[in-house]
């Protein structure tokens, strides 16, 4: 430890619950922290004497800014969680370092030339010190938020980033879709004109309507309205003499479930782009 | 009292062309303020050298916190558009504030006994100067964020 430090971290060591609690009734009505007014004074202290416990810590550390690194995430993390705004955390920490300054003035700790000497390169430490600290808290109040928006929206970024469907790609989208719609057509050929009936078998088209819409949005429906035009012509065709009313309930259904789904991803594309916004 | 005050702000005052180019070279460099190692130097020098004229402005006027809100929140504005992260932002600020002490002890600008004194109430009060900045930007970045948000919500 350099010896012009000593004196200070000594100060800060044995103080530090003393120097926390002062922070705290700054920090807990200063209108610059609003946000810290409602918290707990217990876990607000807390940080203050994790704070001023750090300068030992980097002192003998080899490496300080990775000895800060374990404050800073934990401060960071802690408040984040509390709902306080990065401006607030940040200012909450000059105000620790204020403190901490304020304390040791008020305790005489620099009085002399010499002792004026060592003020400079002691404050000099400490600014270090803070901004080791000031930007590994801001680097992670960033991360913290990505991290919420990717966590809360990670459903959203499957569906819609197309890792489940076969990537961005929309030929491959196409050529799936071709091939659904072709097999529908198949199977409505097979049922109506071969096997005559109109049975279940069109619940299946439900799997392109609902792609065409996860996929497209609402452009999606255009894949529901040839389906609905499909089973009602092939119904017309040759289902001749056979009751028309269950074709347009589904033809009816496929559309009013094709445009509702269209609607509801249209929606999350839109929440897609505030989530790109915020990752980019 | 006011002169040993201001004798860091008068001495990067006098070297602003200086202490910007030292201050340019290392965000350029600097590990931690990467999204700047492409930008074009003369740009961001121009950059630096309206941030100390602004620190100064601000340094000397009645109300510096009001000043600096009127001043700093223009200039987030300005590297939030630029695409700059905060914390890198805030880390070339941090740089700005080291270059200008940098610079005045390679002048040896406080080597005497009596200096020492006038060392700290400078160092501090610049240090204030820059705490208010940093408060400012911060908030602004944050208030823009939160804009962002709502127009892309309004738009859609």
């Amino acid at each position: 430890m350099q010896a012009y430090a000593a004196k200070l971290i000594n100060l800060i060591e044995s103080k530090a619950e003393n120097i926390a609690k002062q922070w705290a009734a700054d920090v807990m009505k200063h209108n610059r922290t609003p946000s810290y007014h409602a918290l707990p004074k217990d876990m607000v202290i807390e940080q203050g004497v994790n704070f001023y416990r750090l300068f030992r810590q980097m002192s003998l550390a080899e490496v300080p800014y990775e000895e800060a690194k374990t404050f800073s995430w934990k401060y960071a993390e802690g408040f984040y969680r509390e709902k306080i705004p990065l401006h607030e955390a940040m200012y909450a920490l000059i105000l620790m370092r204020r403190h901490l300054w304020l304390y040791a003035e008020f305790q005489g700790t620099f009085v002399t030339a010499l002792e004026k000497q060592q003020a400079v390169e002691s404050l000099n430490r400490t600014i270090l010190m803070f901004d080791y600290v000031s930007y590994q808290v801001t680097e992670k109040y960033q991360e913290l938020v990505i991290g919420d928006i990717d966590k809360k929206f990670g459903v959203v970024k499957t569906l819609l980033m197309g890792k489940l469907f076969g990537g961005t790609k929309n030929i491959y989208k196409i050529l799936l879709m071709i091939i659904l719609l072709v097999g529908s057509c198949i199977l409505t050929y097979y049922y109506h004109a071969i096997a005559g009936t109109g049975i279940i078998f069109t619940h299946l088209f439900y799997i392109p309507i609902i792609f065409a819409s996860i996929w497209w949005g609402k452009k999606g429906i255009l894949v529901s309205v040839f389906l609905a035009a499909l089973i009602l012509i092939s119904h017309a065709l040759f289902l001749k003499g056979m009751p028309f009313l269950d074709d347009i309930i589904r033809a009816f259904m496929f559309v009013l479930i094709g445009g509702v789904v269209g609607w509801l991803m249209d929606g999350i594309k839109k929440v897609e782009d505030l989530y790109k916004t915020f990752t980019a | 009292m006011r002169a040993f005050v201001t004798k860091l702000v008068d001495l990067t005052q006098k070297n602003t062309e200086e202490i910007t180019r030292q201050w340019a070279k290392d965000v350029k460099t600097n590990q931690r303020t990467y999204t700047y190692h492409d930008a074009p130097e003369d740009k961001i020098i121009l950059q630096a050298k309206d941030f100390y004229l602004n620190f100064q402005e601000m340094f000397f006027h009645e109300a510096p916190y009001e000043q600096a809100e009127e001043i700093f929140e223009k200039y987030a504005d300005d590297r939030y558009k630029e695409g700059i992260p905060l914390h890198e932002a805030m880390y070339a600020l941090i740089l700005m504030r080291r270059h200008m002490w940098l610079y005045a002890e390679f002048q040896s600008l406080f080597n005497a006994e009596v200096e020492h004194r006038q060392a700290v109430e400078s160092l501090s009060r610049t240090i204030l100067m820059f705490d208010y900045i940093m408060y400012i930007i911060a908030r602004k970045y944050w208030k823009l964020m939160k804009l962002e948000l709502l127009e892309k919500q309004a738009n859609n």
